[in-house]
């Protein structure tokens, strides 16, 4: 941990050096004077003042003013960012006013691209570029959730409720059968790996955690714009990781100008949105009378009303703090910022906590020939975890225990201990006081980029970045608690996780014109990158305190005598590992622009990765995309303020596999204690069947699309329509027996198709004097289908009591990926027993859990200082299974004494019925969310010290119209079976909060 | 300073390092597991780890779940009902007592991924030079895995150790599968050691050996027959009886003989019938699957016999039960002691010892607790009384006779292969014509003395499948024995399907998908 410390604070001092270096030149001979913009009247500070023809030049102050010494008949050339060069002639004045107008052109906007930035005007490919004022505000614990239901053809899904939870984000459909749907993130020019940097939990016998979405140590603060990359000719210059679209972060720089400071504060206040509609304590004893008589539910009452989700639900405050410092000139800027944020999920005792700091900076010398820059980013995280799972079993998590608790229990004797009734029913306060469980998390990403401009539109760039990261997790449960494989013995996971990644890039980027019309940029390079991962993880039982903290923080407390008398330690080392994995690649683009009409894009990738066999290393990923600017030509009707018809095509590949599949290895398998105590494992097993044949799974691409705009670009917008295919699916499947694994992976001859249409648009309603709304739409169709596909493969594992080796979904021929393959449920005969209308098996019931539809609706409005944001966004056409009804509201679960919704009272069914995965537990997953609502206001000042005051109220998930039953259908749990991913399954998911949110920026 | 000179200069040393450290050869370094590869083919192992990691792999036997329940569930001794929430498990279970499960069921997959896996591993131990015996041992366990496929699935996929995942591995038939089993047998046979009673008998022996051996002839008319599904009618060679008789007589030469109490046979203690065990199987999962949640120790409340089954049993004989619960129990409190040792190490000593209140063998009627107090149901308040009667599918939860063979007080190894299934195959072989110095009806009643059940006038088919259903229930054997003497196909409580292609179960739908050599098996 030191070295990392160590290395940052070397790293700091040395980009310290570059950002400070700003220097005033001065002379003998002196003209003062004012610079200030045509906009606003305001001073321009930081402008360039240069004598014509030499390089004796001066710079603004804070307040625009400028003395430069001079020879009274030279001319003064006034230049700054964003604003057009003026040449003024001095005539022998001592004092000159000049005002600069605001350049258009050079504030266009541009998108970033693979290795560089192109203005939206000249992007050939399917780009969406997402700019700091269309985030969404509010508690936005990672950047994903600033983009949300915003872009057309992005759907992004938290898995839950939970602060800092995983995230999914699916660009134009699901294409791969296997984990690795995400897309690369590139941050600030380094794509991240896909691994994540915290462990997932152990949880006991409550069952296993995800891991935290790795992208949370990103301050969204920080972020300047997010530019999705969709179709393939903008992704291919990404090549073997392009297939799931290229998600590209830009973290804010220093604006040209005086040092501002600037101040952030958000207060947030959340509380559930929807609890489960539960029987109460009369209602409840009442129902379990009807099934087992007046005794037995005389015997189960415990003469209290509890609401158990009253009891572990809280409202959950978030501060956060963000702080930077940023400025720059016409040599360069720099940007520090620091953040503090901490979120209390609704949840008791989760939450999650980061501190982030941030350098950016960039400076030229050698007569602006050489840039150097560099981004950095640090960041400490804090994950508060509760005992929440994927796959509780028919004892349930947190969640499941407090829906299924006896609500005529209380949560304490009279003498304060918990009620603790059984092993089976565990008191989820009880799970919370006797638990601790927390993620440490540092990383540490950066890069430093130097650029050389050889000859006019030449220029060399190298970039090296790294990406390393620490983590430690600890759950820690009390032999306090009642439950299994807990009570008497206490329990203690320790898992850490270290990622070191690092890139090396070089490249050559050309830029000239071809006579007058044609306009060539190109650009070559070379990257290295190489992944190292390693892991550790422990686990203790048996253990003499029960005091969290010690068994922490002492672990040697966990000892047991043995049959001698003697003591011995009751700890395993499960297991460890440590890989490394390279990526070397060979890329090329080619832009060209003729009468600035006709655009043409051509990539190739060539990568060679050590995640496949010699043979099949390298993967070569071409693209093409042409652009035709109608609105260049003279034949567009008046009515059009600009058209344009993209076309593209290419071939991008995903390696998302584990480590390792083409040679036979052997590692000794984990160790584990188990519920009973017993040690078990650590037998020398295959790895894997090895497959040196593996090579890369790849998706083809095609993309049509318009740009358009009307009515003098009031309104604009573009569609586009695109079909994926991707094949060659990279796979686990069975092994042929007899065989030394069960499983191997292979390259599959199959595919899978998205193909879809997009449609985004933004129109201006009203634009008249204060007042301004704007409207941003956008709407997306997919339809996913796996075609010439001759296996059948089982996923969407459910869980809880009776529904061991019980399944939801199947992927198979001519279906979209995880349809949905149940018991077709037709409600109950007259003794109370579910009937099937197909018979007692699983079909294919037409239903799936991906959205065919998703949509997003932002309404804007201004009026003098105040504006006002309204949101909606929505998923249509998809359908939600619920594995909590499935395991928790049934009539059986009532019958053995636990608590159900009030829909099961009275709905015909026996205590007796077997609840089996059918679609009486699927529902419609449609709904339009109230996503984000945003008041501002724009203080007018007119001090010294704040420049800017502005203050929000800010409102997160304010209402969601469904038909669902749960507790929202916007949902994911991790039900993947043998490693092959499932969608849209509900189980005991972290709720959703509701969020209102309170800020104040301000500038000085 | 001159920048030209001072751009070229850097631009040089750039460009010499991108030149010198440019590429890489994309090779990493495995730094937490052992690569095998390299010289091309298989790398042996160390054939002692790889023989005792094969003997440890036959605990799995133990589970409830795949091969255990393919040889109960769709036999006439068992029945696994679902409870209200639980024991759904989508269907695996009560499809396979239905006898209507299809290629994609579970268990299915599992008991065939599970036993080739294991067959595959004894492979691995012939091919990294093994010493005589551990080659012996090891062709032994090829045969006991390579006997359940060609039982359970009538083909066998086989996998030479250096062929990888481009090879589909090639197909035995039922009879080249036979052939196999019997060439493995008898080569490891001279050189396995002849092993006689002990507590454990955790190895390979000359008696185990010969054991498989005789259900292997025994069974050869099965395996052999042109349709396998076609039940009854299967012909019985004289000579291969007779071979079932020596290979019996070679069990009993080897020391092997009938144990006094029956069941001290599934305890730690010596039994002088134990030919094979499995220390790594405790047997926990016998009685957690079948005993009630109110009991202690608290089961899972799950599988039951049939009411038809449990009446095969004479009241007196030993094998129908002794203790708490069992038939016709009497109250006494010498059963109940109290636990003044404190044997369960909780610290405490307090009325009666754990696991007082379970009795060996059936149990039915009222259950007590370990002091001797009448179990009541938790959920329901009501007095717990197991029923003879029991549905398939939404029984209450004290429906259903339980039955107990390994007690949670004494049990610790699992049993494979015991004499008292030898002495059987021995009449069994006589009656269908093998020649032996014994009648059948003389052997199945030294049997039946011993167990306390009065003696049989006459044996017959019937008759002796009965004793074999009543000496080995719940052992998972009622399989073959029922598909050998034809009555795999009728009907009884909660089956009604007779479909003659069930008598081997359908090749598993990934297996198929995995392997073209694979062809579905009729019916299927």
């Amino acid at each position: 941990m030191n070295q990392v410390y160590l290395f940052t604070r070397k790293l700091l001092v040395m980009l310290i050096g570059i950002g400070v270096s700003f220097q005033v030149a001065s002379q003998n001979i002196t003209v003062t004077g004012k610079i200030t913009s045509a906009d606003d009247g305001s001073g321009v500070p930081g402008a360039n003042i240069l004598e014509k023809g030499t390089t004796n030049g001066a710079i603004t102050d804070v307040d625009g003013n400028f003395s430069i010494n001079v020879p009274g008949d030279a001319t003064l050339v006034v230049s700054f960012i964003g604003f057009i060069a003026r040449e003024v002639p001095v005539n022998g004045r001592s004092y000159i006013d000049v005002v600069l107008q605001t350049d258009i052109q050079e504030l266009a906007e541009v998108v970033v691209i693979g290795y560089g930035q192109v203005e939206a005007k000249d992007a050939t490919g399917a780009i969406n570029s997402i700019k700091e004022k269309d985030f969404n505000r509010g508690v936005i614990s990672s950047p994903e959730q600033l983009i949300q239901g915003r872009t057309a053809g992005v759907q992004i899904t938290n898995s839950s409720g939970e602060p800092g939870g995983g995230v999914n984000i699916r660009i134009r459909g699901t294409s791969s059968v296997r984990s690795g749907n995400n897309p690369l993130f590139v941050v600030d020019g380094v794509p991240l790996s896909g691994d994540d940097t915290s462990a997932s939990g152990s949880n006991a016998s409550f069952g296993n955690s995800s891991a935290r979405n790795p992208l949370n140590f990103i301050n969204p603060n920080d972020i300047a714009s997010i530019d999705i990359l969709k179709d393939a000719s903008a992704t291919a210059i990404y090549g073997s990781r392009g297939a799931n679209g290229v998600v590209i972060i830009t973290t804010k720089s220093g604006k040209a100008g005086q040092g501002k400071l600037d101040y952030a504060y958000n207060l947030g206040v959340a509380t559930i949105s929807e609890k489960y509609d539960l029987l109460d304590a009369n209602e409840f004893l009442d129902a379990y009378a009807g099934f087992n008589g007046q005794q037995a539910a005389d015997d189960i009452n415990g003469g209290a009303a509890t609401d158990w989700q009253d009891e572990i639900f809280r409202t959950g405050i978030t501060h956060s703090h963000n702080v930077s410092y940023g400025g720059g000139d016409e040599k360069g800027d720099f940007r520090f910022s620091l953040s503090y944020f901490d979120q209390e999920g609704i949840v008791e005792r989760s939450g999650l906590q980061r501190v982030s700091g941030r350098f950016n900076g960039t400076r030229k010398f050698v007569n602006d020939r050489l840039k150097i820059s560099t981004q950095f980013t640090v960041a400490d995280t804090d994950d508060e975890n509760v005992p929440i799972t994927d796959n509780s079993g028919f004892r349930g998590d947190l969640l499941g225990a407090a829906l299924k608790m006896n609500p005529t229990l209380p949560v304490r004797n009279p003498d304060g201990t918990f009620v603790q009734p059984s092993l089976t029913e565990t008191n989820p306060i009880a799970m919370l006081e006797f638990s601790k469980s927390f993620t440490s998390t540092l990383r540490a990403l950066g890069n430093v980029s130097a650029e050389f401009e050889i000859i006019k539109g030449l220029s060399f760039k190298t970039v090296v970045g790294f990406d390393r990261s620490f983590s430690s997790r600890k759950d820690a449960y009390s032999r306090d608690l009642k439950a299994e494989g807990i009570e008497d013995q206490g329990r203690l996971f320790v898992g850490d996780i270290e990622i070191n990644n690092q890139l090396w890039e070089n490249y050559f980027t050309y830029n000239t014109t071809l006579g007058n019309d044609i306009e060539l940029d190109a650009l070559a390079g070379y990257s290295y990158q190489s992944f190292e991962f390693e892991a550790s993880n422990f686990e203790f039982t048996n253990f003499r305190t029960s005091d969290l903290n010690l068994m922490i923080n002492n672990f040697a407390s966990a000892a047991v005598e043995d049959s001698n008398g003697e003591l011995q330690q009751t700890v395993v080392g499960t297991n460890s590992e440590s890989r490394e994995d390279e990526l070397q690649s060979f890329f090329g683009r080619v832009n060209l622009s003729v009468q600035d009409k006709y655009l043409f894009t051509a990539t190739l990738r060539a990568d060679g990765s050590t995640r496949f066999g010699s043979g099949n290393r390298y993967g070569y990923f071409p693209s093409f995309a042409f652009k035709w600017r109608l609105g260049e030509e003279n034949f567009l009707p008046a009515a059009f303020s600009d058209l344009s018809l993209r076309l593209g095509y290419g071939i991008t590949g995903n390696q998302e596999i584990p480590h390792n599949l083409f040679q036979e290895r052997q590692r000794y398998a984990d160790w584990d204690i188990n519920e009973n105590g017993d040690i078990e494992g650590g037998g020398l097993e295959t790895v894997a069947f090895p497959n040196p044949d593996l090579k890369w799974e790849s998706t083809s691409q095609i993309n049509i699309g318009v740009d358009f705009a009307f009515l003098d670009s009031r309104l604009s917008g573009s569609l586009d329509l695109y079909r994926k295919n991707t094949n060659d699916l990279l796979i686990q499947l069975n092994s042929a027996q007899p065989a030394v694994q069960q499983f191997f992976w292979t390259n599959l001859d199959a595919d899978v198709i998205n193909r879809g249409i997009e449609l985004s648009l933004n129109g201006v309603i009203k634009d008249q004097g204060k007042l301004r709304w704007d409207v941003l739409a956008n709407i997306a169709y997919n339809d996913n289908e796996v075609q010439n596909f001759d296996k059948l493969i089982n996923t969407g594992d459910i869980d809880g009591q009776g529904l061991t080796g019980a399944f939801s979904q199947r992927i198979a021929e001519g279906q979209p990926l995880f349809a949905y393959f149940l018991r077709d449920f037709a409600g109950y005969d007259e003794s109370g027993i579910s009937i099937y209308s197909q018979g007692d098996i699983q079909n294919f019931t037409g239903d799936s859990p991906l959205p065919t539809v998703n949509a997003g609706l932002t309404n804007n409005f201004s009026y003098g200082n105040f504006d006002l944001s309204v949101f909606f966004s929505g998923q249509f056409g998809h359908s939600v299974y619920s594995n909590t009804a499935n395991a928790f509201f049934t009539a059986g679960s009532l019958a053995n004494g636990r608590n159900v919704t009030r829909d099961v009272v009275g709905n015909g069914e026996s205590p007796l019925n077997t609840p089996d995965v059918s679609t009486r537990f699927l529902e419609k997953g449609d709904f339009i969310r109230l996503q984000n609502v945003s008041l501002g206001y724009n203080v007018p000042l007119q001090s010294e010290f704040i420049s800017s005051l502005r203050f929000f109220i800010a409102g997160q998930n304010l209402f969601v119209i469904t038909d669902y039953s749960g507790q929202d259908p916007e949902v994911n749990v991790n039900k993947a079976i043998d490693d092959v991913p499932s969608f849209g399954i509900d189980y005991t998911t972290y709720p959703r909060a509701r969020t209102f949110t309170f800020g104040a920026n301000m500038s000085f | 300073m001159n920048n030209k000179t001072l751009i070229d200069k850097l631009l040089l040393l750039v460009w010499g390092i991108f030149i010198y450290s440019g590429c890489t050869d994309l090779e990493v370094e495995e730094r937490d597991s052992i690569v095998l590869d390299g010289s091309g083919g298989f790398i042996a192992g160390n054939p002692t780890e790889l023989l005792s990691a094969a003997y440890n792999d036959l605990g799995a036997l133990a589970n409830q779940t795949n091969v255990y329940a393919l040889y109960t569930h769709t036999s006439d001794e068992m029945i696994p009902p679902t409870r209200g929430v639980d024991w759904g498990d989508n269907g695996v279970w009560r499809t396979l007592h239905a006898h209507t499960w299809d290629f994609t069921h579970a268990y299915v997959l599992g008991a065939w991924n599970e036993l080739n896996e294991r067959a595959f591993k004894a492979n691995q131990i012939l091919a990294s030079n093994p010493s005589t015996q551990q080659a012996a041992e090891a062709k032994f366990l090829r045969a006991f895995y390579t006997f359940q496929v060609m039982d359970l699935f009538g083909q066998v996929p086989f996998r030479e150790v250096d062929e990888g995942v481009e090879v589909d591995p090639r197909v035995f038939t039922r009879q080249q599968a036979f052939e196999f089993v019997l060439k493995d047998l008898t080569e490891a046979l001279p050189d396995l050691p002849d092993l006689g009673p002990a507590a454990q008998n955790p190895r390979a022996s000359k008696a185990a050996a010969n054991t498989l051996l005789a259900r292997l002839y025994l069974n050869k008319a099965v395996y052999t027959a042109e349709n396998a599904g076609e039940p009854g009618g299967f012909v019985f060679e004289q000579e291969d009886m007779t071979r079932v008789v020596e290979f019996a007589d070679a069990v009993a030469a080897s020391g092997f003989s009938l144990e006094d109490n029956y069941f001290t046979n599934f305890t730690t203690e010596a039994s002088s019938e134990i030919i094979f065990t499995s220390p790594a199987g405790s047997g926990e999962n016998r009685w957690q699957m079948t005993l009630h949640y109110s009991q202690n120790p608290s089961g899972w409340n799950g599988f039951t016999t049939l009411a038809e089954f449990y009446d095969k049993f004479e009241a007196n004989d030993q094998r129908i039960g002794q203790g708490p619960g069992t038939t016709d129990y009497v109250f006494d409190s010498n059963d109940f002691p109290d636990d003044t040792e404190d044997d369960d190490d909780d610290g405490n000593t307090e009325e009666g010892k754990p696991f007082n209140g379970i009795g060996r063998g059936f149990l039915i009627g009222q259950q007590y607790n370990d002091d001797g107090t009448e179990a009541v149901d938790s959920r329901t308040t009501r007095l717990l009384q197991f029923t003879r009667d029991v549905p398939l599918s939404g029984a209450a939860t004290e429906k259903g006779i339980r039955a107990i063979k390994y007690h949670p007080r004494t049990s610790g190894q699992y049993i494979l292969m015991r004499y008292a299934d030898v002495l059987l195959m021995k009449a069994e072989a006589v009656m269908r014509g093998g020649t032996s110095g014994e009648t059948a009806l003389d052997v199945v009643n030294q049997l039946r003395a011993v167990r306390g059940a009065s003696a049989l006038n006459s044996i017959d088919e019937a008759t002796l499948l009965d004793e074999r259903g009543r000496e080995l229930y719940w052992e998972g054997i009622r399989r073959t024995d029922q598909i050998r003497f034809g009555t795999y196909t009728n009907t009884w409580s909660e089956k009604t399907a007779q479909e003659p292609f069930r008598t081997l179960f359908p090749i598993p739908q990934q297996a198929i998908d995995s392997n073209p050599n694979l062809v579905q098996n009729p019916g299927y």
